[in-house]
């Protein structure tokens, strides 16, 4: 059996369900328990099933462009081996780099032609290894840390979620935007890529008029989708600027 | 507000935090126990020295991000939700702005029970979607490989970040306007002198989040923002 055939074998499929199956059961175990707490303290149902709606419409596009990334890793590393990677922990920057690294520490490169399968234990190994360290966090120290916050918010009085707190989040959203927003001006500015600024300006646009629509039609479900719809439409715009020769 | 008799909210944040903490420790053992299990079926050998000198490459890089990261994250996503995000991965690109919309939809607001509770729902239900949507893309491998490979479609694909990013930025930009021209001039000017800073989005996030912050403070106790 070839490097590919073994690496892409049903035993490690199954092994990779068994991981991601948990993890899946543990997602599952969270929405059940937070929906539960959330009527219990008298949230409306709308509300919360809106939270679950409008967070599965904003994912699916995303998701689509992971898929795309393990379609990439998967013609070097196997598609168990990019499937698990990209659907926990990390992002497809930080696996892909790490993946590549951790190839050229062995003196080899991402190519299914030079790799074999020590190469690719030894891969995932790292690329697992690498980025343990946030969850590492969250069991030793997330409990001590989050009522540390709390005790924080209620010495300042913001704990019903006045004061400069709510200015902060929106501060760092605006800091998050801006860092994404600002990269594409510049590169316009520099004439070196037009299309990701362009795409995010028609996306705006649309969120603009989905917003306003959404408002005037009283439309529940047009707000909730309003964001997916609008990344949908900047997408189908950067296909047609890149078509009408738009670099 | 009608609540149910015999609720306690803090017995439900000791349950989340006692399931967040033996969930992602079994997680994780699993997760590292895979490159062993690998080894196991299919008769491979980890190079531990190839292992050793990667890993303290990428260790010198992402453990001060991860340190950062969780230091940020943490306070903005709350607990429930910390735990969800930390171990699904694609925190800044999709699980922060997902409970974001979430909460900005559901009118939470921040320090609230209610928040928490809806980003807890929010990372929760973005990573099983992210989850689903690569199970069936996996299991359509064949025949979706050349539709999403196509290059008529590439473009839409490179521009999922941009796309997110803009119709995010709209509804945070026009919160303040004066609080963004702050960390917007800063990014777009720094990316024009330093061009190769384009590649290192995850980091300037940290930096332009820090200014927006500062400025944000400034602007709070000056009155010029409420």
């Amino acid at each position: 059996m070839s490097y590919l055939e073994i690496a892409n074998s049903f035993p490690l499929y199954l092994v990779v369900g068994i991981v991601l199956f948990f993890i899946a059961g543990l997602c599952l175990l969270f929405i059940v328990k937070s929906y539960k707490a959330g009527l219990a303290i008298g949230m409306d149902k709308k509300v919360l099933r809106k939270a679950i709606t409008s967070s599965a419409s904003f994912t699916v596009l995303p998701s689509v462009s992971i898929l795309l990334g393990v379609i990439a890793l998967s013609g070097s590393l196997g598609v168990p081996v990019s499937w698990l990677r990209l659907s926990v922990i990390g992002n497809l920057q930080y696996e892909a780099t790490v993946a590549e690294m951790a190839a050229e520490s062995m003196g080899k490169a991402l190519d299914s032609s030079i790799l074999n399968l020590d190469n690719l234990v030894t891969i995932l190994a790292v690329m697992t290894f690498g980025i343990i360290w946030g969850c590492i966090l969250c069991i030793l120290t997330l409990r001590k840390y989050s009522s540390k916050l709390s005790i924080e918010r209620n010495k300042k009085g913001s704990g019903n979620g006045g004061g400069f707190a709510n200015i902060a989040m929106t501060a760092m959203m605006i800091g998050l935007c801006s860092a994404f927003v600002g990269s594409y001006i510049s590169m316009a500015i520099r004439a070196t890529a037009f299309i990701p600024f362009l795409t995010a300006l028609i996306a705006a646009v649309f969120m603009a008029i989905f917003e306003k629509l959404a408002k005037v039609l009283h439309s529940e479900i047009l707000d909730s989708f309003s964001l997916a719809l609008s990344m949908l439409f900047g997408m189908a715009g950067s296909v047609l600027l890149n078509m009408g020769g738009v670099v | 507000m009608k609540t149910t008799e015999n609720f306690e909210y803090s017995d439900y944040i000791n349950s989340i935090h006692r399931f967040g903490r033996v969930g992602l420790t079994i997680a994780l053992l699993m997760l590292l126990a895979v490159p062993f299990v690998f080894s196991m079926l299919t008769g491979a050998e980890i190079q531990w020295n190839g292992f050793i000198k990667a890993s303290i490459a990428v260790l010198i890089i992402y453990i001060p991000s991860c340190v950062v990261e969780y230091l940020i994250y943490v306070p903005l996503l709350g607990p429930g939700a910390s735990y969800l995000a930390f171990i699904t991965g694609n925190i800044t690109n999709l699980k922060l702005p997902c409970a974001f919309n979430a909460r900005d939809i559901a009118h939470a607001e921040v320090g609230t029970k209610e928040n928490e509770i809806i980003s807890t729902l929010s990372v929760a239900t973005s990573s099983l979607v992210t989850m689903v949507v690569i199970f069936i893309g996996v299991l359509l491998l064949i025949p979706l490989t050349p539709i999403l490979s196509n290059p008529v479609l590439k473009p839409a694909f490179d521009n999922v970040i941009p796309a997110l990013f803009g119709a995010l930025g709209y509804q945070y930009f026009k919160k303040s306007l004066k609080l963004t021209a702050i960390p917007l001039l800063f990014m777009t000017l720094l990316c024009v002198v330093i061009p190769s800073l384009v590649n290192s989005t995850s980091f300037m996030i940290i930096a332009c989040g820090a200014i927006a912050i500062a400025a944000g403070f400034i602007f709070y106790r000056k009155g010029w923002i409420k």
